[in-house]
């Protein structure tokens, strides 16, 4: 090889190099959208129709609600595995007609479920310091076993009118679903862009021995953030009972993980205090559209299991190989 | 026996050795001594297999080594003996004295071999400890012996002992010189790091001084003079250093007062007063309360009983001891390890300073950005940075330990807590430091130190207070009094007149 | 009593933690006549069996500082494997899988630095679905001589007996004879030490979750002979059953810390909890619920330095 070219191969290398290091230091989602846009383009161009498009974002938003309260969490290096519970919960207490009470109580109740959920996680991970994963997911063994059990005794019945509604309803042509999740997104990324509270959790994202040394209110800001995702996962429930129509234990199932792989495919990750909103709310659409493309390719349950599991693997292998180098 | 070629260690951007290049010889006890952060650990560290050297060689024998693991470095025949305890607590001693060279008996561990094999090694250091004792229940100082027990137990060629005494006691440093002179006589090299001049004269043949990553010069310890060590060693005018006191006024307000402070069960209690204007050291040994003592008043350590109070608008008002209320009461902080306890690595400069600003805002409320003050605060500082958006982590280590103090500054508080303030950060940033605290004081703070480097307290500080066993000895005007004063305070807890300081820090 | 609290250093054996399954025992001793009939007996034991194999592994695991959520899956694909491959081959295919995620496991936690929980969180999704792949509705037929491994008698005791004992001799071995065990304890406490001491803590960490999937395949193996039928889903509760044998035996999350006889006493109180529930007719969907509140109140007890994950 002559000179001249093994310079120019040199510098294309180091171009790819450059342009190579930009795109890793952009989430996974961002690149993976494109790949699987550029995918269904040749395989399955009817998923490109903006009328199916806006469908599969309608779909996306009880995971995009979800995925909210999950990057926060991931962002104070805690992980909420209670988010399928909670949905469980909520769907029977909205569903069974166990509680007589008019609708609009039946959903404060599943609010102030969401919260004590909220608070009870947080009470165990901040002030008896157990691990997050072990405490949401036994929070999720008794929240699920008890539903399940009870739904024995009487199973659930109709979704409340005005969710049904509030998912059937278009503005033009967009889904109102699509527009409160949009509605809640862009105030919250504004409001941990720029307050206390946001500064805080990049803080205790970074170093949290350090975070408690300096005096910054760690437990309250940890319980908040716990509360918050709790939250989400209640309204996410709301959408997804509005989408089902009727109580289901099966509600929820894989919003936990799912919003686990999503946040991390999103460009949160453990130990960096940064990763922001939109990140995880792409990951959220580039999922949902994925598992599309994936039924109408044929493939079910064990594929969309594989990809999962294979999204969260390695998207959290390469981000820590990435910080060290 | 080994011989160090031009060695040289990077850390980022620090350079942690420069082309060290010196000799030693079997059968000889070599120390390496210098300040803290001269680079005595870091070249052990090389010769341990910790981590590798980034230039020169360094060899043994003749061969050049260039060990990748501790476990490679003890089949070359290097044992280290670390600074830190590398015992485990969970681990009986025998157990923690064969662990990765456990006897064996076909597949299973040789429990009876390596328990009468650990009480010869403990009795050879004249230690009776049961050797089944968890290594978690015994004090620190056996700890050490252990450490050093183990250390010595691995047959090799060349010995480190990486600050041996740190936190032994007089008699157990008696059977540490007993056990270099047989280690010497048995033809091993033996690696003393230390700066304690003490027991460098009694236990070393040759010196070898580093100063900020260079070496400075190896010599006979029999050619050299205590003053002349100690030159060779700082290699520079003390007072140049450091910023000159004011005359002391005895009229400024107690900023903080503590009352009966007892940091450990059942132990002594503090009293010490702070006033506007000052600076006061906490001086002594190693592992003798000081850090116990700042941490509690930072609300870190758990204080058995005691009453803190604190000035709030000319009212002494009592402080409830928890991080969240000290730092809202106007105490900061800044802890030793600057990047486990203090800065925010991943973060930008920006960012770790306005952290500063919030802690007496609601979590709700938006965030003030303070850029003009910091911008102030980093030009007043002399941060050295490419902008106030640069990640602290790229910093070097007297940046960062600027950025940490910055922090507080820009909180507004008026009593500064510090630890080792000027640990791993070189001679520039040190002086710059002392400006840095000289002025917080001069403008009605008041500021409390601790610092394991004597020098810098008999410097900076208007008050030494001198503890030990988590009691204060002595408080000594920091213009008045000498090494030799506050070493004797601190080795025996009274005043009366020895011959010579043992330790220099 | 002293002695016992001395070595609890590193047992993490405690009162409670021994007290638990007694009391449970003479609880239902008392309460239920049909309890202590010998069929009952082995019964509960058959029913443990599987538990214990795997929650021995995953003391292995716990003990080395590291958590493995994967065994579940992975005795589901060990039950997919055991009903659709040939019967010769069956066994050690699913050996082999075991090997494969176990390494998986250990090099993602170590090498490229992955939290265990994600790490095994990732590798149980993937097995499951691999295992959902291969066998998608449970039946078939485990090969005969697995079968009558699981379920016949020797000596008048339950075969599961044996299997218990085979697992239980061998882990309080490798434990507490083995160079092996004594440097599990090591890296657990202390990687940085243990490294400095001259142990391969990368390796060492690497074989403890190799081990744990191991067992978790012999858990599958014996669950499924038992059941006679391949389940893809038969280990779901098992990752979650296994940390709560943790957490009520007294291994330590954290590392460091716990003992074959602490596994073995919260494998038990587990047990004894489901047979009680059972007896008394209750729903298996609220022992799920209890599951989740001991699961609660054991880790309200391991008070840890970290907040988090």
């Amino acid at each position: 090889m002559t000179r001249s070219t093994t310079s120019q191969t040199m510098a294309i290398g180091h171009m790819l190099q450059v342009s190579g290091r930009v795109i890793l230091s952009l989430p996974f989602a961002y690149a993976g959208t494109v790949i699987l846009l550029i995918a269904a383009y040749f395989m399955r161009p009817a998923l490109l129709s903006p009328f199916l498009l806006l469908l599969i974002a309608r779909q996306a938003a009880p995971l995009g609600v979800a995925v909210l309260g999950q990057s926060l969490c991931m962002r104070v290096l805690s992980i909420d595995l209670s988010i399928g519970g909670v949905v469980v919960g909520v769907s029977y207490i909205l569903t069974s007609g166990l509680l007589p009470f008019p609708d609009p109580v039946l959903l404060l109740i599943a609010i102030v479920f969401g919260i004590a959920v909220g608070l009870l996680n947080a009470f165990f991970i901040t002030r008896l310091r157990a691990s997050s994963v072990m405490v949401t997911l036994a929070v999720t063994l008794i929240i699920t076993g008890i539903a399940v059990a009870f739904s024995q005794l009487r199973s659930p019945g109709d979704a409340p009118q005005i969710l049904r509604d509030l998912v059937r309803i278009k503005i033009g042509i967009v889904p109102l679903a699509l527009l409160i999740w949009v509605a809640l997104l862009i105030p919250i990324a504004l409001f941990l862009r720029k307050s206390v509270f946001g500064r805080y959790i990049d803080a205790i994202g970074a170093n949290p021995r350090a975070a408690w040394v300096s005096g910054i209110p760690y437990v309250r800001v940890v319980t908040v953030v716990h509360v918050m995702s709790s939250l989400f996962a209640v309204l996410s429930g709301f959408l997804l009972i509005g989408f089902v129509g009727v109580g289901s234990m099966d509600l929820g199932r894989d919003l936990a993980l799912n919003s686990l792989a999503a946040v991390i495919l999103g460009g949160v990750t453990f130990g960096q205090g940064k990763g922001g909103v939109f990140g995880p709310t792409v990951a959220a659409l580039m999922l949902t559209f994925s598992f599309n493309l994936l039924t109408s390719l044929g493939l079910g349950e064990p594929a969309k299991l594989m990809m999962q599991g294979l999204v969260i693997g390695v998207a959290a292998a390469a981000y820590s190989v990435q910080r060290k180098t | 026996m080994i011989s160090f070629d031009k060695v040289t260690k990077r850390f980022g951007s620090n350079l942690a050795l420069c082309e060290i290049s010196f000799d030693c010889a079997a059968g000889s006890v070599h120390a390496v001594t210098g300040e803290n952060g001269a680079g005595k650990s870091t070249l052990m560290n090389l010769l341990a297999g910790i981590f590798p050297a980034d230039g020169g060689e360094i060899r043994l024998r003749g061969e050049p080594i260039a060990p990748e693991r501790p476990s490679e470095a003890r089949r070359l025949g290097i044992s280290t003996i670390f600074q830190e305890l590398t015992l485990l607590p969970n681990l009986t001693i025998a157990e923690n004295l064969f662990l990765g060279r456990e006897p064996m008996r076909g597949a299973m561990v040789n429990r009876r071999l390596m328990q009468e094999r650990a009480r010869e090694i403990m009795a050879r250091l004249g230690s009776s400890l049961d050797v089944d004792t968890y290594c978690g229940d015994i004090s620190l100082a056996d700890q050490h012996l252990v450490e050093i027990a183990k250390g010595v137990s691995v047959d090799a060629d060349v010995y480190i002992f990486d600050e041996p005494t740190a936190a032994l006691n007089a008699p157990e440093v008696e059977k540490l010189g007993a056990l270099l002179e047989s280690l010497k006589a048995a033809g091993k090299l033996v690696f003393y790091v230390s700066h304690r001049l003490d027991e460098i004269f009694r236990f070393c043949d040759r010196v070898s001084v580093l100063k900020d990553g260079r070496h400075v010069e190896t010599r006979a310890t029999l050619s050299l003079t205590r003053d002349e060590l100690v030159s060779l060693m700082v290699g520079r005018v003390l007072s140049q250093f450091f910023p000159a006191r004011p005359t002391p006024a005895e009229s400024a307000p107690v900023e903080l007062g503590v009352r009966d402070l007892q940091v450990v069960e059942a132990g002594p209690k503090v009293s010490l007063a702070l006033r506007a204007g000052e600076i006061v050291g906490l001086a002594g040994l190693e592992g003798q309360g000081q850090r116990s003592i700042i941490r509690a008043l930072a609300g870190l350590h758990p204080s058995m009983a005691g009453e803190v109070t604190k000035n709030v608008a000319g009212e002494m008002k009592l402080l409830k001891l928890s991080v969240v209320e000290t730092v809202m009461a106007g105490i900061g902080f800044v802890p030793e390890d600057r990047k486990t306890e203090g800065l925010y690595l991943p973060l930008s400069i920006n960012q770790n300073i306005a952290l500063g600003m919030l802690p007496r805002l609601s979590i709700w409320k938006i965030a003030p950005t303070g850029r003009n003050l910091i911008a102030d605060l980093m030009l007043r500082m002399n941060v050295r940075s490419t902008s106030a958006g640069q990640e602290v982590g790229q910093l070097s280590g007297g940046n960062q330990q600027k950025v940490m103090i910055g922090r507080w500054l820009a909180a507004g508080i008026n009593v500064l807590l510090l630890e080792e303030p000027t640990r791993g950060v070189d001679v520039g940033a040190k002086t710059e430091i002392y400006g840095l605290l000289r002025d917080f004081a001069h403008r009605g703070g008041a500021v409390l130190v601790v610092s394991s480097e004597l020098l810098e307290l008999l410097g900076l500080c208007d008050r030494i207070l001198v503890v030990r066993q988590n009691e204060i000895v002595a408080e000594l005007e920091g213009a008045g009094t000498s090494e030799e004063e506050v070493m004797q305070y601190a080795l025996t807890g009274h005043a009366k007149h020895s011959q010579a300081s043992p330790c220099l820090n | 009593m002293f002695e016992l609290i001395q070595k609890s250093r590193r047992s993490g054996l405690s009162l409670i933690v021994l007290a638990l399954p007694i009391t449970l025992f003479i609880l239902l001793c008392l309460s239920s006549s049909t309890f202590t009939r010998f069929e009952n007996l082995a019964n509960v034991n058959s029913q443990i069996a599987a538990l214990l194999i795997a929650s021995l592994g995953q003391g292995l695991v716990a003990i080395s500082g590291g958590i493995d959520l994967s065994v579940g899956a992975v005795m589901g694909l060990t039950s997919a494997i055991l009903v659709t491959v040939d019967p010769a081959l069956a066994v050690p295919l699913a050996l082999a899988v075991g090997v494969v995620v176990g390494l998986v496991n250990g090099f993602g936690v170590t090498l490229f630095n992955v939290h265990p929980l994600v790490m095994s969180l990732a590798t149980m999704t993937v097995v499951q679905g691999m295992a959902l792949a291969v066998h998608p509705i449970p039946g078939g037929t485990v090969p005969a001589f697995l079968r009558t491994m699981a379920v016949s008698r020797f000596a008048g005791m339950p075969a599961a007996f044996f299997w218990c004992v085979g697992a239980i001799v061998f882990a309080w071995f490798l434990l507490n004879l083995s160079r092996f065990g004594l440097r599990t304890y090591a890296v657990g406490a202390n990687p940085i030490s243990a490294g400095r001491n001259g142990i391969a803590v990368i390796r060492h960490k690497v074989l403890c979750f190799v081990l744990c999937s191991l067992s978790a395949v012999i858990a599958g193996i014996f669950l499924s002979a038992r059941v006679g039928a391949g389940d893809a889903t038969m280990g779901a509760s098992y990752s979650l059953d296994t940390v709560t044998a943790m957490a009520l035996g007294g291994v330590q999350l954290a590392g460091g810390t716990g003992s074959v006889l602490g596994v073995v006493a919260g494998v038990l109180t587990l047990g004894l909890i489901s047979n009680g529930m059972n007896l008394m007719g209750i729903s298996p969907f609220l022992r799920a619920a209890l599951t989740g509140v001991l699961l609660l109140a054991a880790i309200g007890f391991q008070r840890r330095e970290t907040i988090g994950a």
